[in-house]
């Protein structure tokens, strides 16, 4: 398989074009950041429910190229459930993949259909469309008032 | 020395082959289309984004510009978030737009 084909993975075309949680959320609890990318222009916006220190649903808004609006959409149908510390040992590891710079010893969360995403690390370029919801997400769960720019 | 006019009739030349060879396909629409232009074919493709179509001609060998270009102003004007631009000088030629469509044709079946 070529490295664009690794790239870009039927799932990550699926999702590109049909993106799940493309929503907005309403209710208590809420939590919202938005992301932008002043590079490339990207824009996404995360929203987010707690209960807790956990998240009961998450959705997102905005556009961008394939890699980020799968990436976004593929984030909010994988950390559902989960608590802050969870989804932070799952960014730190779906980083490293996404970089190219896992190790055998990271505690290793199971990054499941993310692991679709292993492509990237071939496009240093593509990196920061891969993480731009990560970083606006976890932006959302430390209540940061700022959005979040990759620059 | 360089001759100034016979270089900006290849490019005119060049300009206007990509300029056919690109309106061809039913997907991609051309974005600043006045009569008289320098050597710069900016586009977009129904369903993917340029920075897609950037990355796709880079792993063919053709390098492109993808985004807003410097414009986001205009872009924001006219709502268009990034198009896909190659350009033309005296050192190309015939063959790059055709490696340029074929880099096309890669990127829909790629988003096929």
């Amino acid at each position: 398989m070529s490295d664009l084909d690794e790239l870009y993975q039927q799932v990550i075309i699926d999702h590109s074009r049909r993106p799940r949680n493309f929503r907005v959320l309403a209710g208590d609890n809420l939590r919202t950041s938005e992301g932008y990318n002043p590079l490339c222009g990207d824009r996404v916006t995360i929203y987010l429910t707690l209960d807790g220190d956990r998240v009961t649903d998450v959705s997102f808004q905005g556009s961008g190229c394939a890699i980020s609006t799968a990436s976004a959409s593929m984030l909010t149908e994988q950390l559902k459930g989960k608590t802050t510390a969870e989804i932070n040992t799952v960014f730190k590891n779906f980083h490293q993949l996404i970089t190219g710079t896992s190790d055998e010893t990271t505690a290793s969360a199971d990054l499941g259909k993310l692991e679709i995403f292993s492509g990237v690390c071939a496009f240093p370029t593509r990196v920061k469309c891969a993480t731009l919801a990560w970083h606006t997400l976890i932006a959302a769960l430390r209540n940061a008032v700022e959005p979040v720019s990759t620059e | 020395m360089i001759d100034w006019a016979a270089a900006a009739a290849h490019e005119d030349r060049l300009l206007g082959y990509a300029t056919d060879q690109i309106s061809a396909f039913p997907e991609a629409r051309l974005i600043g289309t006045a009569s008289e232009k320098t050597g710069v074919l900016s586009f977009v493709i129904s369903g993917v984004h340029p920075h897609d179509i950037g990355t796709i001609l880079d792993r063919n060998g053709i390098a492109i510009r993808a985004g807003h270009h410097c414009t986001q102003p205009l872009m924001d004007r006219f709502g268009v978030p990034a198009t896909a631009r190659a350009s033309f000088s005296l050192y190309n030629n015939k063959a790059d737009v055709d490696a340029l469509v074929s880099g096309v044709k890669r990127v829909l079946e790629i988003f096929k």
